[in-house]
């Protein structure tokens, strides 16, 4: 009995020790590895929230990062991925469209070292691409004009399909109203964007108001990201059309958009990303990589979130 | 001692540099994998000092080169996108670079508009055609061709390093190919030498018989091909074309030939000393990258060994004046 007792406990110890071991092995190998976080969009508002927080969670993780900038220079992308897979890193984060840095991600192919995106795009040579899901982002939007408008009246779309991450979003929107037969689209319209796409929306809004002159034969506005839907936003109330009761929604929830939600105005709901979480779950899909575990999604969504007057401060 | 800082100090400073690397990184950059890496990443920014150093003899300069490079990259790419094939494509690319470097030349020399304001036109200009032909848009993915994006991705294979081949990056073959073809050019023919008499006295040059403004015209002809050449090496490295990709090469090739004069004989652009010019440029980026170095300090320490070199080829040439 007693001897029985001492092998358990001896059992028990050995265990510990085990675990104790393994601890600080699992430590020593978290503790110190080097990941670098790659992207020539650093100074845009986006990319700074999720390197921030990739960095902040890096830190608790005991990781030592370097942030390196190319300031919108993609070649240098591919160069500075080549020159920390020759310092041998144990890790890289991207942001940028893996198409276009094919002969970097082949680098770190080479030499073993996982790539992790931010925002990125999916490739097969990225364990995982850590973004917002688009599909999700426009069926908030579209719901919400649904629901606003009780299910029907006529809905005005703006769209842009030669941009993936902007077509999932027209393609759940027509889903969705296609699903309420009340519901009828006036106009899927492509806005020109090489002027920042606000003022050839709100143009193309104008004389849309122009073909509908009838108080509430337009409900509502669904713009597949912000730009469009302050343009529309602004035709509709330089044509004094305010008080209809037309209904806008964007997408992205950029300052501007927020400013005009919570002016309570026609413009009455967005969709934000979560940056801060992207970043985060970026760093935690690392070090899941890291710790050897094979993913077995290569895209990872972080939610969004809805906004309106509310929360739009 | 101070004629011998004056030539030789830069070149003491850029064996400093590498030294300096390879000692903080014994096991990473002195390799022929990291080299070899810096090569092909310096290849474009090579070609637009060589071409850019071409003018810089004649006393200009031309500070188009970046969006013409840009140009180049989105003329290919929209016309693979309409299907034309890659060598006619790029051959269309190469036809722009090289009206696009006449039309400066013919500005500056014919017409006599300094290169500054004239190049700072075509700048914006070619810039402007960038955008309204790929309407802003980057273009990438299947628009590009296969052939087309692998040319950055492969080379001649030169055996193997342990279990890994090693390739001589086609990339960085057409750099030394065109600086071979410039080095011709420039150092031994005879429209070379009077290119270097024009930017020693133009109107001593113009006495003696050299045809000042169409010899001026041509070297700007180089530039734009070159610049052409570059752009398009970056949208096969990028398999992609966007309108503003080529824009930070001007500023770095200026500042590659600027270095490279600091070793010259009389502070001459030359051909060579602008590669290593280039050089010193691609191992501060590499090696600072590896040493985990800031990317904003690594900017602000490229100025200053810029600043530094050429300091001390001023000063030593001051101190030579006054004896």
């Amino acid at each position: 009995m007693t001897y029985s007792i001492t092998r358990r406990g001896l059992g028990r110890a050995l265990v510990l020790a085990a675990g104790f071991a393994a601890l600080g092995a699992g430590a020593a190998l978290a503790a110190g590895e080097k990941i670098a976080v790659i992207t020539p969009y650093l100074s845009q508002p986006g990319t700074q929230f999720y390197v921030e927080a990739f960095e902040a969670r890096a830190k608790e993780l005991g990781w030592e990062v370097n942030v390196i900038d190319t300031q919108g220079d993609v070649a240098a992308v591919i160069s500075r991925i080549e020159d920390v897979v020759a310092q041998g890193v144990n890790g890289i984060v991207i942001n940028v469209d893996p198409s276009q840095i094919g002969a970097g991600l082949d680098a770190a192919a080479a030499a073993n070292i996982p790539v992790v995106g931010m925002d990125a795009g999916a490739d097969a040579r990225i364990k995982a691409n850590v973004t917002s899901n688009g599909y999700e982002m426009a069926a908030e939007t579209s719901v919400y004009i649904a629901n606003r408008i009780g299910g029907a009246g006529g809905v005005v779309m703006f769209t842009f399909d030669a941009f993936p991450p902007v077509q999932v979003r027209g393609v759940i929107a027509d889903a969705v109203f296609k699903n309420f037969p009340d519901i009828k689209v006036l106009d899927r319209i492509t806005p020109d964007v090489s002027d920042g796409g606000i003022a050839d929306s709100r143009a193309k809004m104008e004389a849309l108001l122009a073909a509908n002159p009838e108080p509430g034969s337009i409900k509502a506005v669904w713009a597949a990201w912000d730009q469009p839907a302050l343009g529309a936003l602004q035709a509709i109330e330089a044509a004094g059309r305010q008080n209809e009761g037309i209904v806008i929604t964007g997408i992205d929830a950029n300052p501007q958009a927020r400013d005009a939600i919570a002016a309570g105005g026609n413009f009455e709901a967005s969709v934000a990303q979560d940056f801060k979480g992207i970043g985060a779950t970026a760093a935690d899909t690392m070090a899941r990589v890291l710790g050897g575990e094979v993913l077995k999604a290569n895209v990872i969504y972080v939610p969004t979130q809805l906004v309106t007057s509310v929360n739009a401060k | 001692m101070v004629r011998f800082l004056r030539h030789y100090g830069t070149l003491i400073g850029m064996a400093a540099i590498v030294l300096v690397f390879w000692a903080l990184l014994p096991d990473t950059f002195m390799t022929a994998r990291n080299w070899l890496n810096i090569t092909q990443q310096v290849s474009m920014l090579t070609v637009v000092a060589v071409a850019m150093t071409v003018v810089m003899v004649v006393g200009d300069f031309d500070l188009s080169v970046g969006s013409m490079a840009s140009l180049s990259g989105i003329v290919a790419a929209v016309l693979f996108t309409m299907g034309w094939p890659v060598p006619v494509a790029v051959g269309a690319a190469l036809v722009v670079g090289l009206a696009g470097g006449l039309v400066n030349g013919v500005l500056v020399s014919v017409i006599g508009i300094l290169p500054f304001v004239a190049t700072l036109a075509t700048l914006t200009m070619y810039s402007g055609a960038a955008f309204i032909l790929s309407g802003g848009k980057t273009i990438f993915g299947r628009d590009i061709p296969q052939s087309f994006a692998d040319f950055a991705k492969s080379g001649l294979p030169l055996g193997s390093l342990g279990d890994k081949p090693v390739v001589l990056p086609w990339l960085t073959l057409l750099a030394l190919a065109i600086t071979g073809a410039v080095f011709v050019v420039l150092e031994l023919s005879t429209y070379g030498r009077r290119l270097y008499a024009i930017g020693g006295n133009a109107e001593a040059a113009r006495l003696a018989g050299v045809r000042v403004t169409w010899l001026r015209l041509t070297a700007y002809g180089f530039t734009g091909v070159g610049a052409a050449v570059a752009g398009l090496m970056y949208a096969s490295r990028v398999a992609s074309a966007n309108p503003t990709q080529g824009e930070g090469l001007m500023l770095n090739a200026i500042a590659a030939v600027f270095l490279g004069m600091t070793v010259t004989r009389h502070g001459q652009p030359r051909v060579l000393a602008s590669v290593l010019g280039v050089l010193v440029l691609g191992v501060m980026d590499n090696g600072l990258t590896q040493l985990q170095v800031d990317s904003y300090v690594r900017e602000v320490l490229v100025g200053l060994i810029i600043l530094l070199a050429v300091s001390i080829s001023a000063l030593g040439r001051k101190a030579i004046g006054r004896w």
